[in-house]
Parts: structure tokens; C-alpha cells; sequence
């Protein structure tokens, strides 16, 4: 009789062991990705063939920086559905629609998750008095769309985008920003 | 026998009707869609189902009609690029990426610089257009923009087409001061911008004796103008310098009504030099009683 119910313990241990291993190892496996992917994703520039003007190396880091701040709070600002981030790095049209996308996530319930896996950006063109600047970014997103917890979507897309940037009161804002096939 | 075959076709349909139930949202959706027009999204299945449309500036989640085709409003659909559109019946929801193109070339966004310049100078006006549809989408589709810079009625034109969206132009500022008016247009729309052209530098600048004072002697100066003729603003400094045994006195006056005084210590042997910005004018010798 003991014996018998040590047996119904291992085998409920073994069992329980089981269903925690199988939920889990993929969930653990889930956050290690995404946390080695926030760490790889990266912004190359390459402001070799911007025209018709050079871009100075100072004005070079300000970019390089400024656009690497500006996804991360476009990525902050659909997942927390928040406006902050959205008002530090971006103006003009782009900070419109990008207000607008967040507004219609909250009235509906709705986040966007963005896993970045990383740009390759190339200037294109640089004011004659260096005032604005347009980027095309080739940039390697994750787009997980939900509807409270419930995923409705979820890809992964090579993605080109064309950025306007032009100097604001202390930093580079994102003016436009478009993505295109 | 009768029984097991009512029992079959039962089965039959019962996994018919859930096969029904759970391939319920097909997407239909046209690859040309274009921003700022209607759009029909086809759906297959039944019952009631939601949709979600998410745009690059907007989300849309609306009831539908599973098996119905869904009619997307011009107003609704105005931002350019990729769009998820969705829809959750009774079962998974089904998704689709789709791709939605800027509208034709309707607005322009021109930045001019510098907002005040020199007459007369090679190249010095920059203006920029960024090429839109009626939706401030950026049109990356090669478009000519019309630039012209007049001055009281007379001036240039010229024409660039847009690369990735952009048009730019440099150009040089006419011989007459005033203010410029610098416009870019694209289809029926322009955009106007001032730029103010000033004088440039003063030329031939030239002094002389106005007034003799028992101690003191009064320059003048003749209209100040710049080489195209363009009276010099008042307001701008001219500085007067004399030299003489005592060490130098020095004045900076400003223009009023074209002309520069000012009033310097006599002297029996002194030099005065005039200068203003950059350019240097004449000099005078001042003493034995001249």
C-alpha cells in the first residue's frame, strides 16, 4: 500500500517536473532571444555618398545617435503606448502620425511590439546648409501586433525606410519618416 | 445499420460545419493600394468577425460581416506604407502585410536659407523642397520642381527634379536689394518664402572734410552705396581712425541716411582712415591749417 502510493507521488512529480519543463524551457528560451537581440540590434550609417555636401563628423555622431534614440522611443512608445518618447525624438509630420498611431492603440486596446534586429542606413542627401538630412534605412524589424495579451501578428520583415532629420533645439529630430517596399 | 449511417453523416457534418467555422478569415487584399483611396479587403467564411487594420499613422478595428467584402474609406486609409491588416472570427486570427503607395505629387515642404543675404553673391540661396501627396506622404517617385527668385519683378527660374523625395536648388542673389520672393511649386501647388537681400559691401568708400571747429573737425562721408549701386543700410558701423604724435582716436559711427560723420580732435599733423567691415576707404592728412 505504501509502496503504492510513493509510485502515484513519483509519477505526479514526474508529471508536474514534466509540464513546468515543456512550458518552461521554450519561455526561457523566448526571453533569451529577444534579450540577444535588443543587445545585437544595431544602426550602421553610411554617410559616405550623401549630397550635396559632406557630413561633418561632429554632425555624423549627433545622427548616429539621435536615430538610434529615435527607434528606441518609437519602440518604447507602441509597446507602453506612451507620447513621451514619441515628443523627444521626433517633429513635423512624423511626430503627428506617430501620435495619432499611439492614440488609436490606446482607444482600442491595442500595442505593437518591436524586436529590433537591426539598420543599415545610408545618407542620402545633406542640405547645402546642413539644416536637414535624409537617411534610407534597410532596417531588420520583429512586428508583434496585440490586442491586450491576444497576439494578432506577428512577422518578421526586411523593411526600407526613408528618414528626414533636421536640427532641433539641442538634438536631431526625426521629421519623416516612411517606410516603402 | 440505419442508425450507424445517421451517426456517420452527423459526424460528417458536424466537423464540416467547425472546418467551416475555423478556416473563417481569408484575406483578400489588392497589392496597388494607393493612400487617400478606398480600398475593398475581401473576406471568406461567416458569422461576425473583427478587423483590425494597422497603419504606419492609424488603427482601425471595426465589426464585420465575415464572407463580406470590407470597405476601407478614403480618410481612412491616408498614411504610405506597410499596413497589417487582420481579422479574428471564431477561430486564430488570420493576418496580411500589405503595402500601400504615396498619392501623386501635391504638396511641397521648402526650406530657404539663408533668410537674409548680400546682393550679388555666387550660389548663396539654398532651398530645399521635400515632395508630398495630399496626405504628407513623401513622394519618392522622380518629380520636377519649378524654383523662381524675383526681385521687383525681375529675376531667374529654375527646375529640379526630386530624388528620393528631395529637390534642391542653389542660387546666386540678384544685383537689386529688396525682398526676394523664392517659391517652389509642384503641380498646381507653390510654396513662398522671402529672402531679404541686402547691400553688400560698401564700395569706393570715400570721406571728406564737412566742418572745421576750433577743435575739432567734422568727416563726412559720401552716400555709401555697395559696387551694384545698392544704398548701404542705415545703421551700419563706419569707423574712423586718427593717428597722429598723441596716439589714435577712434570712432564708430553709424549710417544715417547713406552717410557716415564723425568728429575727431583737430590736429596739425594727423592721419584719418575710414573702414567699414572689410573694405577700406580713403585716407586723409589733416594739418598746417588745412
Amino acid at each position: 500500500m505504501k509502496m503504492k502510493l510513493n509510485l502515484t507521488r513519483v509519477l505526479v512529480l514526474t508529471f508536474g517536473a514534466a509540464l513546468g519543463l515543456s512550458g518552461g524551457i521554450p519561455l526561457a528560451k523566448r526571453v533569451v532571444s529577444v534579450w540577444a537581440d535588443a543587445k545585437s540590434s544595431s544602426i550602421q550609417i553610411n554617410f559616405d555618398n550623401a549630397k550635396p555636401r559632406e557630413v561633418e563628423d561632429s554632425t555624423q555622431q549627433s545622427i548616429m545617435r539621435d536615430y538610434s534614440a529615435a527607434w528606441k522611443g518609437l519602440s518604447n512608445a507602441l509597446s507602453k503606448n506612451v507620447t513621451g518618447p514619441l515628443n523627444e525624438n521626433f517633429t513635423g509630420f512624423a511626430l503627428d502620425k506617430l501620435t495619432q498611431r499611439v492614440k488609436d492603440q490606446q482607444q482600442n486596446g491595442i500595442s505593437t511590439r518591436i524586436i529590433d534586429r537591426g539598420h543599415k542606413v545610408e545618407a542620402l542627401f545633406y542640405a547645402p546648409d546642413g539644416s536637414s538630412i535624409e537617411l534610407r534605412d534597410t532596417a531588420t524589424i520583429e512586428t508583434q501586433v496585440l490586442d491586450g495579451s491576444t497576439v494578432l501578428h506577428s512577422d518578421q520583415a526586411q523593411v526600407h525606410y526613408y528618414a528626414v532629420m533636421t536640427g532641433a533645439e539641442d538634438r536631431w529630430k526625426v521629421r519623416i519618416l516612411e517606410n516603402t517596399q | 445499420m440505419r442508425k450507424i449511417a445517421f451517426f456517420i453523416a452527423l459526424t460528417i457534418v458536424a466537423c464540416w460545419f467547425a472546418a467551416d467555422r475555423a478556416r473563417a478569415a481569408e484575406l483578400r487584399i489588392p497589392q496597388n493600394a494607393t493612400a487617400g483611396q478606398p480600398l475593398s479587403i475581401g473576406t471568406s467564411g461567416s458569422g461576425e468577425g473583427t478587423l483590425y487594420l494597422i497603419g504606419p499613422g492609424e488603427v482601425i478595428k471595426q465589426k464585420i460581416q465575415l464572407g463580406q467584402n470590407i470597405e476601407i474609406k478614403p480618410e481612412q486609409l491616408r498614411h504610405a506604407g506597410r499596413w497589417v491588416a487582420v481579422v479574428r472570427g471564431g477561430s486564430n486570427p488570420q493576418s496580411q502585410a500589405f503595402w500601400v503607395n504615396p498619392g501623386p505629387a501635391e504638396n511641397l515642404s521648402f526650406l530657404a536659407r539663408p533668410s537674409r543675404v548680400p546682393v550679388a553673391k555666387q550660389g548663396v540661396i539654398s532651398g530645399v523642397a521635400f515632395v508630398f501627396d495630399k496626405n504628407q506622404n513623401l513622394v519618392l517617385q522622380p518629380t520636377p520642381v519649378n524654383f523662381s527668385l524675383t526681385v521687383g519683378g525681375s529675376g531667374a527660374s529654375q527646375s529640379a527634379t526630386s530624388s528620393n523625395g528631395v529637390a534642391w536648388v542653389r542660387s546666386s542673389s540678384a544685383n537689386k536689394a529688396g525682398a526676394a520672393q523664392f517659391v517652389a511649386s509642384v503641380g498646381g501647388n507653390s510654396v513662398r518664402r522671402v529672402v531679404q537681400q541686402v547691400a553688400s559691401d560698401p564700395c569706393n568708400l570715400r570721406m571728406h572734410v564737412a566742418q572745421r571747429k576750433q577743435d575739432q573737425v567734422v568727416l563726412e562721408t559720401d552716400p555709401i552705396r555697395d559696387c551694384t549701386g545698392n544704398p548701404v543700410p542705415d545703421g551700419t558701423i563706419v569707423t574712423f581712425i586718427e593717428t597722429d604724435k598723441t596716439g589714435r582716436s577712434v570712432v564708430d559711427a553709424r549710417i544715417k541716411k547713406g552717410i557716415a560723420r564723425a568728429e575727431l580732435p583737430a590736429s596739425d599733423n594727423a592721419n584719418v582712415t575710414i573702414a567699414a567691415g572689410v573694405v577700406l576707404g580713403n585716407e586723409l592728412h589733416l594739418g598746417g591749417g588745412k
